[in-house]
C-alpha cells in the first residue's frame, strides 16, 4: 500500500520553538503498519519537518512555497501525480492557522474518502480495501471499512509515536519537488488579531440553568437515562425507525406528527 | 636435574605467552584509541601500587591474600629462572631462596583456597575460578618441594622428577589459564593499567569521570557490536578477575532489577570471543531471557542478543561499580556508549524516556515546562535576573525548581544567600536544562545541542562563579561542559554556605542535637569527590551526626540518577527504599540530602520514619534559631 504522510511546520506547544506536531508523528506510526510511506510538506522550507526523518520516514518531498500560501493546491497536485491509496495527515496544525480543514480540501480534490480521528490502520481482508479504527466521542470507538484511496486524520489516543532517533534523521533526505501548481485566486488574507490565550470556561450547550451540580454534571455527559435509551442492540426495523423519527422529533428537526397536540 | 625446575618455568612463561598473544589478537579488534603508551609504562608501578592497592585494601582479607600469592608467585617465578646461570644453579643457598618465595606462594595459596571452599561468598564466580586455588597450591607445593630437595642436597631423581611434576601440572594449567582463564586477569590487568582509557583517573584531584564527547558525524553513533569499542576497552574488560565487588555496591542489583555489572562485563568479554567459558557467577536479577547468539562481535543489545536492554536502562550512572573495581574497569563509560546507539541509531527508548527526551528537543527542559516558571518557586522572594552588571554568584537552579517540594530547599537556600548579603542573580527564562539526563539517556545529539546553546548563554553574562544546589548541573557544568568550550567556577550549595558559615557571614545557632544522617548524592561525591563540605556544615548545626555504613564516596545511589526514573525496569524492591532503611538503621531522625533527585527519591519512599532535609534546610533554620 502507498501511503503518504502529510507534514506540517508545527509549533512547540509550550516553547513556541518549531516542532513536529505530535498528531503527525503518530501518525507516521500508522503508515508504518501499512506499507511504505513518504512525507509530504508545503511549505516555505522543510527544516521543522525534517523531525519525521527520526520517527520512521526516510524520504520527504517537499513543495516549497511562499510563507502564508495556501498548501491544498500544490498538495493536491503533488497527490494526484503520485497517487498514493493512503493519505494520513493530523487533525489540524499546530500553530499556524490551524483550520483543519486541509484533509477535507484535499479528500474532496483527489475524490477521496475522509475517515478523521482514526486510532489503528491495516490492510483490508481483500485489495483495495483499508480496515481502520476509528476513535468517537467519550471513549467509543468503532471499525470502518472503506475503498481506497483514503484520507485518513489521525486521533490522539493513536498509539504513541515512535522516540526520535537522531541517527535515522540524520540518513533520512529530503527531495525538493517542483510543482506547477494551479494557480488559484489568493483567498483575501484574513484579517486577526492576536491575543495570548485566556482559559475560559466551557460552555455546556443545553445545561440547566441552576439546578444541582449533579444535574448539570448528567447534562454535561449525557449521563444517566439519556444515554442509555439511545442504544438499541439489533432493534426491528420499524422500532428503528419510530426511535429516530422520535429523536428527531424531539429535537424539533421534524414536525410533530399531524395528529399530535 | 638441576635444570628441570627452570626449564618448566621457561616452558610455562612461553606458554603464558602464547597465550596472551591468541588474546591479544582479540584486542586488536576493537576500534582504534589513542594510547600514551611510554607515560603509561612509567606510571605502571604508581597505577599498581598506589591506584589499585587503594581500592583492594577495602577488603583487608583479598588485600593479604593478593599481596602474599601474587608477590610469591612472581618472585618464585622470577627467581627460578635465574638457576640458568651457572654459578646459580650449584648453590644451596641460592635453592633455599627459591624454596623461600615457593614457600609464601603457597601460604597464598592457601588462603586464596580456604576463601572459597568450603563455602565459596555469593559474590564471588565458580566455575574455572574453583580451580585456581589447586594450580596454585600444585605450582607452590611442588616448586617448593623442588627447591627443597635441591636446597638440602637430597640427590633423589625420583623425589625431584615427582616434585617438578607436581609443579608442572601446576604451572603449565596457570600459564594455559593466561588466555581465557582467572589467570588472564594478570596480563591484561597489567596492560589495562598501562593502556587505561581515563589516564586522568590516576593524577590524583577530581575524579575523572566526565563523560567523552561523542562525534555526531561518525558513521555509526554508539557502539552497537564489540567492534565499535576501543581495543583498549575490550581489554579493560579481560581484566575483570570477577571479584564481584561491582556487583555487591549496585544499587539495581541489591534492589533486584536485571543488572549486575560483574555479569554485564563478562558479557561483553563473551560478546568478543568466540569460545569464552561459561559464566559461574550471580545472574542478572529477574532478567527475562535472551536468545545469546554464538559468533562473537554480534549485535551486543536485544532480546536476541546477549544483553537485554532492559539490563542497560536499569543502570542509574551511579559510578559504585567504578569506584568499588580494583582492576579499575569503566562500567559506565560502557553503558552509556551502548545507550548512546540503542537512542540514537535506533530510537529504541521506553516510552517514558522517549516522552521526557522529546521536552528535551521541544521545550529544552525534560518536564516540557515553560522556562519562564522556572523562578516560579521563588515567588514573593527577591531574586533578581542577570543583567549587564557583573554579580558575584549566578544560581544555576536546575530541574529542582520546578519540584514543589523542592522549591521550598531552593527557597530556604535563596534566604540563606539573602541573609549573607551574596549578590547573586539568576538566568531566569534563558536557563535551559543542562541535558544531563538526556546524555545519561544515551541522547548525545540533544545534550550537545543544550550544551552549546548553555555555553553561549553564560558567555554573554558576566559572573565570578556559578552556585547550584543540583549536583548533576554542577557536574555538567563544572566538568562536562569543559569540552565545549564552557570553563567555569561551579560550586555547590553546601560548599558555598560553608565558605559563608566560616567567613562568618552567617551564624547558625545550635538546632538540639537531633540525629541526622547524610546521605552523599553519586554526583557530589562519586562523580565530584566532594563529601566533606556538608558534613562539616552538619557539624556546625549542633546536630548529633551519625554515618551510613556506605557513605563518602562509597555511598549508595537513591535511585534517581541516569534516567533509571524515566526507564523504570521493574525489580524486587526499589532503591530508594533500600536507601532509606540504611538510613533508618542508624536510628537518625533526619536524613540530610543536597540534591533534588535524592530529594525527591528519598522523600517519596512510604512508610519512612525520617524527615528528608537539605542541608540548606537545616542551615537556615539553625540561622534562624541563632536570631
Ligand atoms: S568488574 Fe571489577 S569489581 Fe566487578 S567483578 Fe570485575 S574486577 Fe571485580
Ligand atoms: S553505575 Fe551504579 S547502577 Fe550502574 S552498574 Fe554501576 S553500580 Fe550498578
Amino acid at each position: 500500500m502507498k501511503v503518504a504522510v502529510l507534514l506540517s511546520a508545527g509549533r512547540h506547544p509550550v516553547s513556541g520553538r518549531g516542532a513536529l506536531p505530535r498528531l503527525e508523528a503518530q501518525a507516521i506510526r500508522l503508515a508504518a503498519a501499512l506499507g511504505s510511506a513518504r512525507g509530504l510538506h508545503a511549505g516555505p522550507d522543510a527544516d521543522v519537518v525534517a523531525e519525521a526523518l527520526g520517527r520512521g520516514l526516510s524520504q520527504i518531498d517537499h513543495v516549497a512555497l511562499a510563507a502564508g500560501a495556501d498548501p491544498v493546491p500544490a498538495l493536491a497536485a503533488v497527490l494526484r501525480a503520485a497517487a498514493p491509496d493512503v493519505v494520513l495527515a493530523g487533525r489540524r496544525g499546530q500553530g499556524g492557522d490551524d483550520t483543519g480543514l486541509v484533509p477535507y480540501a484535499l479528500a474532496r480534490a483527489l475524490g477521496a474518502t475522509v475517515i478523521p480521528d482514526v486510532v489503528a490502520a491495516r490492510p483490508g481482508s481483500e485489495p483495495g480495501v483499508i480496515e481502520v479504527e476509528q476513535a468517537l466521542p467519550k471513549g467509543a470507538a468503532r471499525r470502518v471499512v472503506a475503498r481506497l484511496p483514503v484520507v485518513l486524520t489521525v486521533h490522539p489516543a493513536a498509539p504513541e509515536p515512535s522516540a526520535f532517533a537522531f541517527g535515522q534523521a540524520r540518513r533520512g533526505r529530503i527531495e525538493r519537488l517542483d510543482v506547477a501548481a494551479p494557480a488559484e485566486p489568493a483567498a483575501a488574507a484574513i484579517a486577526v488579531a492576536e491575543k495570548s490565550y485566556r482559559p475560559r470556561p466551557k460552555m455546556m450547550r443545553g445545561a440547566p440553568a441552576g439546578g444541582s451540580a449533579a444535574d448539570r454534571l448528567k447534562a454535561a455527559t449525557g449521563g444517566g437515562e439519556a444515554a442509555q435509551a439511545n442504544v438499541m442492540v439489533s432493534p426491528e426495523p420499524r422500532e428503528a425507525a419510530r426511535a429516530i423519527l422520535a429523536y428527531l422529533r424531539q429535537i424539533g428537526v421534524l414536525a410533530p406528527p399531524p395528529g399530535a397536540g | 636435574m638441576t635444570y628441570a625446575l627452570p626449564a618448566l618455568v621457561f616452558v610455562m612463561v612461553a606458554l603464558a605467552t602464547v597465550q596472551a598473544l591468541r588474546r591479544a589478537a582479540w584486542w586488536r579488534l576493537g576500534a582504534a584509541a589513542p594510547v600514551a603508551w611510554g607515560a603509561g609504562l612509567l606510571a605502571l608501578p604508581k597505577r599498581y601500587l598506589v591506584d589499585v592497592h587503594h581500592v583492594v585494601a577495602r577488603d583487608p582479607y583479598a588485600s593479604r591474600m593478593h599481596a602474599v600469592v601474587a608477590s610469591g608467585l612472581l618472585a618464585a617465578t622470577l627467581l627460578t629462572t635465574l638457576a640458568v646461570l651457572p654459578p646459580l644453579g650449584g648453590s644451596r643457598a641460592y635453592w633455599a631462596a627459591v624454596a623461600l618465595a615457593f614457600g609464601v606462594t603457597a601460604a597464598g595459596s592457601v588462603l586464596v583456597g580456604a576463601r572459597r571452599y568450603p563455602k565459596r561468598p555469593k559474590r564471588l564466580s565458580g566455575g574455572g575460578f574453583q580451580i585456581l586455588p589447586f594450580l596454585l597450591l600444585a605450582y607452590a607445593f611442588g616448586g617448593l618441594a623442588a627447591a627443597l630437595l635441591l636446597a638440602l642436597g637430597v640427590e633423589s631423581a625420583v623425589a625431584l622428577g615427582l616434585a617438578v611434576a607436581l609443579a608442572a601440572a601446576g604451572g603449565l594449567g596457570l600459564a594455559y589459564e593466561v588466555r581465557s582463564g582467572p589467570m588472564r586477569h594478570a596480563v591484561a590487568g597489567a596492560l589495562h593499567l598501562v593502556a587505561h582509557p581515563r589516564p586522568k583517573r590516576f593524577e590524583g584531584g577530581r575524579p575523572d569521570a566526565a563523560l567523552a564527547p561523542l562525534d555526531l558525524d561518525a558513521p555509526r553513533l554508539g557502539v552497537e557490536t564489540p567492534a565499535d569499542l576501543a581495543w583498549n576497552r575490550l581489554l579493560s574488560f579481560d581484566a575483570c578477575i570477577q571479584c564481584g565487588r561491582c556487583e555487591s555496591a549496585c544499587p539495581a542489583f541489591a534492589a533486584g532489577q536485571p543488572l549486575n555489572p560483574k555479569r554485564l562485563i563478562q558479557d561483553l568479554v563473551a560478546a568478543a570471543t568466540a569460545d569464552e567459558r561459561a559464566y559461574a557467577g550471580s545472574p542478572y536479577p529477574n532478567a527475562r531471557p535472551v536468545a545469546a547468539p554464538a559468533e562473537p562481535f554480534f549485535r551486543i543489545i536485544g532480546p536476541d542478543a546477549r544483553i537485554h536492554p532492559d539490563t542497560l536502562w536499569s543502570c542509574t550512572t551511579c559510578r559504585a561499580c567504578v569506584e568499588e573495581c580494583p582492576m579499575m574497569i569503566e562500567h559506565v563509560d560502557a553503558i552509556v556508549s551502548l545507550r548512546r546507539h540503542q537512542t540514537l541509531e535506533l530510537g529504541a527508548v521506553g516510552a517514558k524516556a522517549a516522552a521526557t527526551l522529546d521536552n528535551f528537543r521541544g521545550a529544552e527542559e525534560p518536564g516540557g515546562r515553560p522556562l519562564t516558571a522556572r523562578a516560579d518557586f521563588a515567588a514573593g522572594l527577591a531574586l533578581p535576573m542577570i543583567g549587564e552588571r557583573e554579580v558575584d554568584v549566578l544560581l544555576w537552579l536546575g530541574e529542582g525548581a520546578y519540584d514543589l517540594r523542592y522549591g521550598r530547599t531552593l527557597r530556604a537556600l535563596v534566604k540563606l544567600l539573602h541573609e549573607a548579603k551574596v549578590d547573586v542573580a539568576i538566568l531566569g527564562a534563558e536557563e535551559r536544562d543542562t541535558g544531563d539526563l538526556a546524555r545519561r539517556l544515551g541522547d548525545e545529539a540533544t545534550y550537545q545541542q543544550l550544551a552549546r546553546a548553555n555555553v553561549a548563554t553564560l558567555a554573554k553574562h558576566r559572573f565570578r562563579r556559578i552556585v547550584t544546589s543540583d549536583p548533576h548541573a554542577l557536574h555538567a557544568l563544572r566538568n562536562e561542559y569543559r569540552a565545549f568550550g564552557g570553563d567555569f567556577e561551579v560550586v555547590h550549595h553546601t560548599a558555598f554556605l560553608l565558605e559563608l558559615v566560616e567567613q562568618g557571614r552567617l551564624t547558625p545557632g545550635a538546632l538540639g542535637g537531633a540525629g541526622v544522617t547524610y546521605h552523599d548524592p553519586c554526583y557530589l561525591g562519586r562523580y565530584n569527590g566532594e563529601t566533606e563540605a556538608p558534613r562539616k556544615l552538619l557539624d556546625r548545626l549542633g546536630l548529633d551526626r551519625v554515618e551510613m555504613a556506605r557513605h563518602g564516596r562509597r555511598s549508595m545511589c537513591c535511585g534517581g540518577g541516569g534516567g533509571a526514573p524515566v526507564s523504570d525496569i521493574p525489580g524486587d524492591a526499589r532503591i530508594p527504599d533500600i536507601r532509606m532503611a540504611q538510613a533508618a538503621e542508624t536510628g537518625a531522625g533526619i536524613v540530610a540530602v543536597a540534591c533534588p533527585t535524592c530529594t525527591a527519591m528519598l522523600e517519596g519512599v512510604t512508610g519512612r520514619t525520617a524527615e528528608v532535609k537539605d542541608v540548606a534546610e537545616l542551615l537556615l533554620a539553625a540561622v534562624e534559631a541563632g536570631r
